[in-house]
């Protein structure tokens, strides 16, 4: 028995060592990335390319998920309150609910999802192909190359996907709306106008730019961290959506949290 | 001149190369034969600076690059080539656009000059016709070609090939041996070659390491090898295939 906790002791030390390891590889390639920034400049072709991938490609799913958000809203909300004779507050709970919340997290789950595998297979395809290793072998730095156009691309979209995502939730919201709960449209936009404080807005932009680093340099560091040949890439890929995922999920929560406790004093 | 000094070389609690010492002049070949799985291709890595070695020194014409930073180690890494057992090569480009991408990155030269220096490796690498290929359309002896080719596009004194031809058939193999032994004879470039095929080695090589277990357990010329008495050398003779 005393051997069997031993076994365990040790295999759990094993184990929060490699995490202690992982997250101080994953800082230095933060900093390092950080760090070369300025090669944005240089390769703003690869940025380009990159904004278009995570931007314009991400379109469709991102559009399917807006348009969903406002309808269950109304759906879920707007017939609690029509029983209550309040169907006319409708527009202030969709409003605050896609532009401080709803919007920003699916958006982040679904770029999280489509960004981050897409980063951690490709480069993760790279590093065990030997690919990263020739930049590093021919004198270019993978980091500057591969990683700085992925994160600037991410940080000039995700903030324009999620501003569309919002407007797609309210106008579905608002169709709805006046479809299911014969509510006036004009009602609806005053109500959405009426409540939405600059607070809202600060809270909901201030986590592209937050999910846009994260996502970009976890699946990044997963890509570059790939061992074990296309069953590597397969776990990278895995682990690339989980943990920006997982990332996405607690940034929203803490973000919100802080924000709205500052502003209200 | 590359020459490796007491390297020892650590992953977690797995010793991979122990106290390894090694000198290759310029314009020679020298092969590292091996069985798979033993440590050869971190050898080249660590003549890079791609890895750096748990302790000992590696030196290149006399420069210790144990210590040197990415930027420092550029001027030294254009020394030598490298053609990677997988080629590594970049399939989103051309064969003209993977063999011209590192001069546009790193050396401040005209288009002009550019073009001449890829085609004067795609000449050379009997390429001609493919320059707008993508890797993927090629054999796998036409791809190793374009990895030499890319190797060699800064004009290096060194190149070093990983199993270079590690699963060509023959007739590839033979193609690239023989380009190989081309451009020791033709250009004075030395070489270094990974391999754990002992006929690669009698082809091409002048002298030879045999590396096991972590460490070199013989270092000679390739005909010296009949000489040797170590158990694992006459093993690997006796069944080249294993």
């Amino acid at each position: 028995m005393r051997e069997l906790a031993r076994k365990y002791a040790t295999s759990v030390e094993e184990w929060l060592k490699g995490v202690a390891f992982a997250m101080q590889e994953f800082l230095f390639f933060s900093l390092r990335a950080f760090g070369k920034l300025g090669a944005a400049r240089r390769y703003w072709r690869d940025v380009l390319d990159q904004a278009y991938i995570c931007g314009v490609e991400s379109l469709p799913i991102l559009i399917v998920s807006a348009l969903s958000i406002g309808s269950l809203i109304v759906i879920e909300v707007g017939h609690q309150l029509a029983e209550f004779g309040a169907k006319t507050m409708t527009g202030r709970s969709v409003a605050l609910s896609v532009v401080r919340e709803i919007s920003p997290l699916v958006a982040g789950l679904m770029l999280a999802a489509r960004v981050g595998a897409r980063n951690s297979s490709e480069l993760g395809a790279m590093q065990i192909s030997e690919q990263i290793d020739a930049l590093r072998a021919f004198g270019t730095d993978p980091i500057a190359k591969l990683v700085v156009p992925r994160l600037v691309a991410a940080a000039l979209m995700f903030a324009p996907l999620i501003a569309l995502c919002d407007v797609l939730g309210l106008v579905s919201g608002a169709y709805l709306a006046e479809w299911d709960l014969h509510l006036d449209p004009g009602i609806y936009w005053n109500s959405v106008i009426d409540i939405l404080r600059p607070m809202d807005w600060v809270v909901g932009f201030s986590k592209p730019p937050v999910f846009a680093i994260g996502i970009s340099l976890i699946s990044c560091y997963n890509g570059f961290a790939t061992t074990g040949g296309t069953a590597g890439v397969g776990r990278s890929t895995i682990k690339g959506i989980v943990y920006s995922s997982a990332f996405v999920l607690i940034t929203n929560f803490y973000l919100s949290k802080v924000i709205l406790d500052l502003m209200r004093g | 001149m590359i020459e490796l000094r007491n390297v020892s070389l650590r992953y977690g609690s797995r010793e991979v190369l122990k106290n390894v010492s090694l000198t290759i002049e310029d314009r020679t070949i020298k092969a590292i034969l091996g069985p798979s799985g033993v440590g050869k291709s971190t050898i080249i890595k660590l003549m890079l600076g791609l890895i750096k070695p748990t302790s000992g020194q590696v030196l290149i014409d006399d420069v210790d690059i144990t210590h040197l930073s990415e930027v420092e180690l550029f001027p030294i890494r254009q020394k030598m080539g490298i053609v990677f057992q997988g080629n590594a090569l970049f399939d989103s480009m051309t064969i003209t656009e993977n063999m011209s991408f590192f001069l546009r990155e790193n050396l401040n030269l005209s288009e002009d000059e550019i073009r001449r220096r890829v085609q004067e490796q795609i000449k050379f690498a009997g390429l001609e016709g493919y320059e707008d290929s993508l890797p993927d359309r090629l054999s796998g002896g036409m791809k190793k070609r374009v990895a030499i080719g890319r190797a060699l596009i800064f004009h290096p004194k060194m190149i070093l090939f990983d199993e270079p031809t590690a699963g060509l058939d023959p007739v590839s193999s033979k193609k690239i041996l023989d380009l190989i032994a081309r451009l020791q004879r033709e250009i004075g470039l030395g070489a270094v070659l990974v391999t754990h095929i002992l006929s690669d080695v009698f082809a091409v090589a002048d002298s030879v390491a045999v590396l096991y277990q972590g460490e070199i357990i013989f270092n000679d010329a390739p005909q010296k090898l009949y000489e040797s008495a170590h158990p694992f050398i006459a093993s690997f003779l006796a069944n080249p295939e294993d």
